[in-house]
């Protein structure tokens, strides 16, 4: 590499890297621009083989007739309950068990630690039979109760929110002591307001796995009026299973509200991955 | 929410004098398991609970709706004699072997890629990173209609001449179906977790190899891969637990049945079928501490060998 940036075979191979690139990027987008293009196809159109790409005319109907068609409405403002009071719990106690445990000196703080941490061993699907009992026995089976409390915690995200406030400076909080504030004090007027991009990161991931659940709601959800997004999708290809365009639409429209997020807040999202992948 | 009003109730002015700076200690520790009582809580209930309770069910036999008894270790008995358990066991394990080494290498070579100084940057890490935030609910039926026989995969390969099958609706060919897409919608995820390992890897030693000699190839796999273990241990311990766990895309694809033939039945899906299928809550449970079981040796084993390995350097 050293002194080589203008030879034959420096230039081949970044043609090479940026072909490959351009090719990974192609199969990544291609699926999701196909259910675009479906979406906007009479089903006649859909069906024809081998495929077409351009949609023409562009016809519309297909978004105009499922919202009609299924409670699409509804089952947005199922997801939009569900996630944004799971992101909200998981703000508030993820960050006062990551303060705790970064700040706070107290006996047992590392067993506690290393327990909560130990629980992302245990993901959600392999529990789901003792979970589904259990929810089941509290009377939160088919509300939104159920749906939201048991994820209202994160391993993950106690994780990255100790992570953050570890990097609040201690003589900070020494001030603070000295002029008589209390813990939740210091919590909340100066630790949290230092970790504020690190909350954003942990909004959108929770949001993010909220809004895209689905096992829990196949287990909660019995009705079709409390159906979550993709619950509600997967639901109505079983009963659609032919008209693809009508499915298309409703997944480029359960896509959408996530896409945008991810468009806006990209580096939240990518410092997520970056910051819980590397211990 | 009654213990954060309670936390900031004992904030009392003080500051170390005489035996203020113990009694301050005293009400650090109560404080220190206030912030963290809710997370320990939910925890409990919702994850250790529970995994500590199917250890319980699985001596029962029981369907929900009966009075449970206890049946020993029958569940496991009866379980071992089922071909359908093997079935999924396989299933899963395959699908794991396959997948986790796939999308981890697909993923470090991306990264390697990406990382160097090519133009549009940003957009390809967009692009690879985006199936990775999307639903997998959606992103299964996307592919159920390109896997369909007259769907997009065929139409793209009948230019080439070549007759592609029913992808979901073979049995030879679904659960590779599934493995495609999972290696699809992970991959990015995981290439940008090797970016950031990479970017943590000082250019000086890169520049020093090439100084020795070293051409593109021996630098990446005497530099790159063996600096970026702790991102691979990571990534493949990551994969493992994910991939052995699979549910969703095997559930909405198959319908819920694992078929066609049960060759998308996967462990968790049988666990599923356990309680809402066949009303048999003692075979799930046992099933479950079964995956426990097999996701801990695999767990141990991955990091026996990456120990081994960084020995050896």
């Amino acid at each position: 590499m050293v002194g080589a940036r203008n030879t034959f075979s420096y230039r081949l191979v970044r043609v090479i890297y940026l072909l490959i690139l351009t090719l990974g990027a192609l199969a990544m987008l291609i699926p999701f621009a196909w259910s675009l293009s479906t979406s906007l196809k009479p089903l006649g159109e859909s069906m024809a083989y081998p495929p077409v790409w351009w949609p023409h005319p562009f016809d519309w109907s297909n978004f105009t007739v499922i919202w009609t068609m299924v409670p699409l409405a509804r089952w947005f403002l199922n997801s939009a309950i569900v996630a944004v009071s799971v992101t909200i719990g998981n703000l508030i106690i993820d960050s006062l068990a990551g303060y705790a445990l970064a700040r706070i000196p107290f006996r047992g703080r590392n067993v506690l630690h290393l327990g909560i941490v130990s629980m992302l061993m245990i993901p959600f699907q392999s529990v789901m039979l003792p979970v589904y009992i259990l929810l089941r026995w509290l009377g939160l089976l088919d509300n939104y109760g159920g749906m939201i409390v048991p994820v209202l915690v994160s391993a993950m995200g106690v994780f990255l929110m100790r992570q953050a406030f570890l990097t609040v400076p201690q003589e900070l909080e020494d001030a603070a002591m000295i002029d008589g504030a209390g813990r939740l004090r210091m919590f909340w007027q100066i630790a949290l307001p230092m970790v504020i991009p690190n909350l954003m990161t942990l909004a959108l991931m929770i949001f993010m796995g909220s809004w895209n659940n689905f096992l829990l709601p196949l287990l909660v959800a019995n009705r079709s009026h409390l159906w979550t997004v993709p619950l509600g999708i997967v639901m109505f290809q079983q009963e659609y299973f032919v008209n693809w365009p009508y499915l298309m639409a409703g997944s480029v429209l359960a896509t959408l509200p996530i896409a945008i997020l991810f468009l806006v807040f990209q580096r939240f999202f990518v410092r997520g991955v970056t910051t819980t992948g590397l211990k | 929410m009654a213990s954060i009003e309670g936390a900031g109730s004992s904030s009392l002015p003080a500051f170390p004098k005489g035996n203020a700076f113990r009694r301050r200690a005293r009400r650090e520790l109560g404080v220190g398991y206030m912030f963290t009582l809710p997370s320990v809580l939910l925890l409990f209930l919702f994850t250790l609970g529970p995994a500590l309770y199917s250890l319980y069910l699985s001596f029962f036999s029981w369907s929900l709706l009966n009075h449970m008894h206890f049946v020993g270790w029958q569940n496991f008995v009866q379980l071992f004699q089922m071909p359908l358990f093997w079935i999924s066991v396989r299933n899963s394990v395959v699908f794991a072997l396959v997948v986790v080494p796939t999308q981890t290498v697909v993923a470090l070579l991306l990264a390697a890629i990406l990382n160097q100084n090519l133009p549009a940057r940003g957009f390809f890490r967009l692009a690879f990173f985006f199936p990775a935030v999307s639903s997998s609910a959606v992103i299964s039926i996307i592919f159920m209609w390109i896997y369909n026989k007259f769907g997009l995969l065929n139409g793209f390969l009948s230019v080439f001449g070549i007759v592609g099958p029913d992808w979901l609706g073979n049995p030879s060919f679904a659960l590779s179906s599934i493995m495609l897409l999972n290696i699809w919608t992970t991959s990015g995820y995981f290439m940008v977790v090797f970016l950031a390992g990479l970017q943590a890897i000082p250019a000086e030693m890169y520049e020093a190899a090439a100084i020795d000699g070293a051409g593109r190839w021996r630098s990446f796999s005497r530099i790159t891969v063996p600096l970026l273990s702790p991102s691979t241990f990571f990534i493949v311990v990551m994969g493992i637990v994910g991939t052995l766990q699979m549910f969703d895309q095997s559930f909405i694809m198959s319908q819920g049945t694992g078929g066609p033939l049960n060759s998308t039945t996967t462990i968790v899906l049988l666990i599923y079928q356990f309680i809402f299928s066949y009303g048999q809550v003692g075979y799930g449970a046992a099933a479950t501490v079964l995956l426990f079981l097999l996701i801990l040796l695999a767990t141990l084993a991955t990091n026996w060998w990456f120990k081994r390995k960084l020995d050896y350097l």
